[in-house]
């Protein structure tokens, strides 16, 4: 088997390309790779993914994100590197790209992903790095088939293919969809749009006073969030859940019965990818590829044009009063989000392996 | 195992670049292939170089009998390969790395017969890769046969492609043996039999410039290219007619004339008078047999050059060539006819270059042509004769005085009238006096000849000069200077490089830029406004980033100035800014003295915002002023700041948390901008003191800006003032009306004054530069409005501004819902408060602007609204109350 290295900023804080890494770097190591995780920088607050990794975990050096000497830690990750291989390196951001494309022996092969839309690059300046520095490594990874087609147009890349992004686990049980409540999961932050999603559960749950939606994930934006909430007067339907650890995340996947997604930018949003593996269907702005991936509009859920909020507000409402639909969107949600299944998505990753050596 | 590709590489001879074509394949990502090396008759060392090579995949083919084409070797290499998939490489050439196997994967995921991939010229001296007309390569796509798009002959090479090995011996397709420019037979017959190929964007083939020969080529011998060009195009059309594709020649042959030939008369000038007329004489009959409609649709200019061939005019036809490359000079002559303009002296229809509209430029923007005669150099002075054209009369309509420029030199020219209408000026140019540097940088500058009209409008051309001319070299100063022309246009370039000990000074260049760092600035001024105090009589002002004289900061400071307040103001200033007062001092910004007047300066006033990691110092006041009313997202609404990244808002709010008082146009800015940006401060609620002069109307503006744009009395003005799209800066598609429709319309009436964003970066198109005037640089927004009759926009704020004049608005929004939803988004639904019509095609716009008063009359009510939303406080009188309110604490105040 090969050896399979993961290089991030930083490895270990909180976040959903961490989440991923770990996730992918388990799984790989279960079938007989030897597997390393590398972060460039320490973690303020590191956390814990996996409970017994059967992978080799590396800090570069001890310091965290925008501090420590470049050149000093690209001396340890060279000397690192001459102790690993053959295999692939996956450099899994434009970040990690710049500072370690060029460090790699010949023998591990480089693979750049972009955890991202192509709709999120294009307003920054990752689509300049992207065009700058992925066409030169072995094989470029974006988030969903479109994703991949548009940055090889955009940028140039005549090397870019699509790989999603596992979901954690595969539920036996699905949601019954019976408790009248709307999930919005993720940070409190402002391109979460979640006032967005409070303005439309405040028109669709207008006639429907027991519905609730309930946030889960805390910020910045907390008290803005909650006074939005009053001021359209359901400050007692909407719940502040605050943060709530993995493990516990498929008993409000079982207690609810859609999940609203109302983000300005997303790549591959796995709540609803995780909903969908619950049984529930989604209502999303149409924001990326990724969402596109996942949403097929009428079939797994209803994605609205972005930044309608009238839209969002009807479908949401659409859903709410149709229970049956709901099984019916939520079950093919589900079949679908079975290519998310870690099994499958690691399938997926030995055929990349395979495509390179071709 | 099967490989999956064939490549397909031939070299004769070329031992000394066949190892980098060989690296680039077997350095392919697809490591499945093989190398089919075929060596045709070489008698150098290749058979040995090849043999060293360790590596299975390789296999060699060598050919006896030898051919100065690529037909029969690559023949020979078709039939050795062993892979479903096949490619040509030329020896000199590369591939690039992911060639063969991201053309191998569009193949088999599009079941295409072929995919063809951009082909470039790798970067050389110029340091950037020149890519063969991209255009053709994008978007990604599938194409059913070439009917679908005959433009697709355009691209006419064998090597940027990877085929079903399958499909091209069954179709039976080989290439021309003993004949040049066998890609072009190939390629006809390809387009004409394939029924899908894909085409992608990305470069997949880097064709190397063949090695130079040292000596000029200008001989008889070298008419065997232009016969051998011509004999393709024969063939080829003939191959299109014999597979039923009769119907494509035309569009074939439109390639032969805006590539084959183009290559031939780009390179003209570099031949003697008799090579050209042999030239036309080979190409002429061709060129008679061409199928109706073809020579129409071509350039105007090409047009001209194939009725001189035809018409066998060759020392015309040089003189139009160099209409075609670098500066595309004016012609020497022209002929205005009802209306039409002819190149040359004859009203003949083939010589028609009105589309061009060279004749009907401004003066600012119009074409002169020089032609340098004798030129030689002694010492560091360069001699030399210039004859000047000028056929639109532009130099006998306008008194003007003449003088040559380049790189901070200027020389007075005293050009004297020839009686065959041209002039003739000689020339003397110290290049010790020109400035090329003190720090060591290699440069160049084409040497341009202006002329200047007593009112300051200057037109400037290029220098037209013999090809073959050598380059003069001399030591001016301390860098070697050289003097030549440059590029297939061949206009006169100075370039210069510095001596040994002024390139060793060139290190301190690294300290200069340490010491230009905005981090040590930043540092030096924390502990600056610790130490220093503020002086009270002292304020810095800056507008638009200080980029100019303008906007509310300007009407504030003339009001101070009005007042005769005890303050000392600087303004601050960018390198190239224009428009200032010449009394008012200058900071240039971000420089150590803007950081010293910063740390100083009891007072900062200013539009957008001070450098943002810059700390107002104790005791400081800010008075921001603001830019414009938030019809667009603004503060932490707008993308910049509401995405996932907190570092920028962080930045923003401690910038913000600078102001010390906000100028606020109303109460409807207040209601969106102050929550907007988290603001707490008082608001000074006045109106805008930019907008006084809207409302109280200046009757110079008009005048100024028809004298400063050229713009005659009876041309009414438009003024188009897009705004930026924020994933698209410096993209130049904020400007979406089309222009050229516009310019069809409307240029007999009109005059479209093009004002784009700071943050925009285009340039109009030399042909629609009658009706366009390009106001981007203009110093005076407000000068523009009053001059103006109409305003296009589309979400810009200068909508709110505009309508205290009550003039018409029109509203261009044909990107609406993607500016809305993806790009900046807009606080107010634009269809429900637009005080004029919102337009999407310009049909529409020229149909508004024909009935305007019609227009204006339906929308009067919507008008008023808006007006009464946005502009209820602009009484006229706010830059009075804004200096009250906020310099009321100056000591000695007077006059209040």
């Amino acid at each position: 088997m090969n050896a399979v290295v993961f290089a991030c900023m930083d490895a270990d804080t909180l976040g959903g390309v961490q989440q991923v890494t770990h996730t992918v770097a388990q799984g790989l190591a279960l079938r007989g790779h030897e597997v390393h995780v590398i972060g460039l920088h320490q973690a303020p607050e590191p956390f814990r993914y996996v409970e017994r990794p059967l992978y080799e975990r590396h800090v570069v050096q001890r310091r965290p994100l925008g501090e420590g000497v470049r050149w000093v830690a690209r001396g340890r990750v060279a000397r690192l590197l001459a102790s690993i291989g053959p295999g692939y390196a996956v450099l899994t951001s434009p970040g990690a790209v710049s500072w370690l494309a060029d460090l790699l022996p010949p023998r591990l092969r480089a693979i750049g992903q972009y955890h991202g839309s192509y709709e999120r690059a294009r307003g920054t300046t990752h689509l300049a790095s992207v065009r700058r520095d992925y066409g030169a490594l072995d094989q470029a990874v974006f988030l969903s088939p479109e994703d991949a087609r548009r940055f090889a147009e955009e940028a140039l890349l005549p090397n870019a293919a699509h790989l999603p992004n596992p979901l954690r686990a595969w539920p036996d049980r699905t949601s019954p969809l019976d408790v009248p409540r709307v999930l919005g999961v993720g940070r409190l932050a402002p391109v979460k749009r979640l006032d967005r999603l409070i303005t439309a559960f405040a028109r669709a749950g207008r006639t429907r006073g027991h519905w609730e939606l309930h946030l889960i994930g805390d910020g910045p934006e907390l008290t803005r969030l909650r006074a939005h909430a009053s001021s359209l007067g359901i400050g007692d339907r909407v719940v502040f859940r605050g943060r709530v650890p993995a493990a516990r995340m498929g008993q409000e996947f079982l207690d609810a019965a859609i999940l609203g997604l109302s983000s300005e930018h997303e790549g591959l949003p796995p709540a609803v990818a995780e909903a969908a593996s619950y049984g529930m269907p989604s209502v999303a702005f149409d924001v990326s590829g990724g969402v596109r991936s996942l949403v097929l509009d009428g079939t797994t859920g209803t994605l609205v044009p972005p930044a309608d909020v009238e839209t969002f507000t009807a479908a949401l409402s659409a859903l709410m009063a149709d229970p049956a639909r709901r099984g019916r969107l939520g079950a093919a949600a589900r079949a679908r989000a079975a290519a998310l299944r870690p099994e499958n998505v690691l399938d997926r990753w030995e055929t990349l392996f395979a495509h390179i050596r071709r | 195992m099967q490989p999956d590709v064939s490549v397909v590489l031939i070299t004769v001879n070329d031992s000394a670049r066949l190892p980098r074509a060989i690296a680039s394949v077997l350095g392919q990502s697809l490591r499945n292939l093989e190398l089919i090396i075929v060596d045709h008759a070489g008698a150098d060392d290749t058979a040995a170089l090849v043999s060293r090579l360790d590596d299975p995949r390789v296999r060699y083919v060598r050919r006896d009998t030898p051919s100065g084409h690529r037909g029969a070797p690559r023949n020979a290499g078709l039939d050795a390969a062993r892979a479903p998939h096949v490619m040509f490489l030329d020896g000199g050439d590369e591939l690039t790395r992911h060639a063969c196997k991201s053309l191998l994967l569009e193949v088999e995921r599009t079941g295409a017969d072929f995919a063809a991939g951009q082909i470039a010229r790798p970067a050389g001296a110029t340091g950037r890769t020149q890519r063969y007309r991209p255009e053709l390569f994008r978007p990604r796509r599938v194409v059913d046969g070439i009917r679908a798009e005959p433009r697709l002959f355009l691209d006419g090479f064998a090597t940027n492609k990877l085929y079903r090995t399958a499909f091209l011996r069954e179709q039976g397709l080989r290439f021309a043996e003993n004949l040049h420019h066998e890609d072009h037979v190939f390629t006809a017959a390809l387009f004409c039999t394939a029924r899908r190929f894909a085409i992608v964007p990305w470069t997949v083939y880097l064709s190397h410039p063949a090695a130079a020969p040292a000596s000029p080529p200008p001989s008889a011998g070298h008419l065997d290219g232009v016969r051998d060009r011509v004999r393709a195009a024969q063939i080829s059309d003939a191959v299109l007619r014999d597979n039923g594709c009769s119907d494509l020649v035309g569009h074939r042959q439109q390639r032969f004339l805006a590539q084959d030939l183009r290559v031939h008369l780009n390179k003209l000038p570099r031949h003697t008078k008799v090579w050209i007329k042999e030239f036309a004489s080979v190409v002429r009959p061709y060129l008679a047999e061409l199928e109706p409609g073809v020579l129409q649709r071509a350039d105007p200019m090409i047009r001209v050059c194939c009725h001189l061939i035809a018409a066998d005019q060759a020392e015309d036809l040089l003189v139009a060539a160099r209409s075609l490359t670098g500066p595309k000079a004016a012609p020497r002559h022209a002929l205005r006819v009802d209306g039409r303009t002819y190149w040359g002296t004859r009203a003949h229809p083939a010589l028609d270059i009105t589309p061009l509209r060279l004749a009907e430029l401004p003066f600012a923007a119009s074409r002169i042509r020089h032609e340098v005669g004798e030129i030689s150099c002694q010492g560091t002075v360069v001699s030399m004769t210039v004859r000047t054209y000028d056929p639109f009369a532009v130099l006998r309509r306008w008194k003007t005085t003449a003088e040559l420029t380049v790189k901070g030199l200027r020389v007075p020219l005293a050009p004297r009238r020839q009686p065959d209408g041209s002039y003739l000026t000689q020339v003397e140019v110290d290049l010790a006096r020109a400035r090329l540097g003190r720090l060591g940088f290699d440069g160049g500058r084409d040497v341009r000849v202006s002329h200047v009209r007593p009112d300051g409008h200057r037109t400037s051309d290029r220098l037209l000069v013999d090809p073959a001319t050598p380059p003069l070299t001399l030591t001016a100063g301390r860098h070697e200077v050289t003097v030549a022309p440059s590029g297939d246009g061949a206009v006169l370039r100075v370039s210069w490089r510095p001596s040994r000990a002024l390139r060793r000074a060139a290190r301190l260049r690294s300290l200069r830029d340490l010491a230009g760092r905005t981090e040590l600035k930043l540092w030096v001024y924390r502990g600056l406004i610790k130490v220093v105090p503020r002086r009270r009589d002292l304020a810095l002002f800056e507008s638009d980033l200080g980029a100019s004289y303008t906007g509310n900061p300007r009407y504030i400071y003339e009001e101070i100035r009005r007042r005769d307040l005890p303050l000392r103001v600087r303004w601050s200033a960018r390198a190239k800014a224009a428009g200032f007062p010449a009394d008012v001092p200058l900071v240039r910004r971000m420089s150590w003295r803007y950081v010293w007047t910063m740390a100083r300066a009891g007072y900062w006033v200013d539009s957008h915002g001070f450098p943002l990691d810059f700390p107002k110092p104790k005791g400081t006041r800010y008075l921001q002023t603001w830019h414009g009313q938030a019809l667009k997202t603004v503060g932490f609404e707008s993308p910049d700041l509401r995405g996932d990244f907190p570092g920028p808002r962080e930045r923003w709010h401690s910038a913000v948390a600078r102001w010390d008082a906000l100028v606020s146009p109303g109460p409807e800015f207040e209601r969106v901008f102050v929550p907007s940006n988290e603001y707490t401060g008082a608001v000074l609620g006045f109106g805008s003191p930019r907008c006084d002069v809207l409302v109280n109307g200046d009757p110079g503006a008009g005048p100024r800006v028809r004298e400063a744009l050229e713009i005659p009395e009876d041309r009414r003005i438009l003024l188009y003032a897009p705004t930026y799209r924020d994933l698209d800066r410096r993209g130049g598609t904020s400007v979406r009306v089309d222009l050229d429709a516009l310019a069809r319309a409307l240029a007999d009436q009109w005059v479209v004054v093009l004002r784009t964003h700071p943050a925009e970066r285009f340039t109009v198109p030399e042909r629609v530069r009658h009706l366009v005037r390009a106001a981007g640089p203009y110093p005076e927004v407000n000068d523009l409005i009053l001059a103006s009759d109409a305003l296009v926009s589309d979400y810009s704020s200068i909508i709110c501004d505009y309508a205290c004049t009550g003039r018409p608005i029109l509203l261009y929004a044909d990107d609406h819902d993607d500016y809305v939803r993806m790009d900046r988004g807009l606080n107010y639904d634009l269809r429900e408060i637009a005080p004029g019509p919102v337009l999407t095609t310009t049909a529409e716009l020229v149909a508004a602007l024909r009935d305007l008063p019609a227009v204006s009359a339906e929308h009067a009510e919507r008008y008023a609204d808006f007006a009464a939303l946005f502009c209820a406080e602009e009484t006229g009188k706010a830059a009075a109350r804004v200096v009250e309110a906020f310099f009321s604490g100056l000591p000695g105040e007077k006059g209040t």
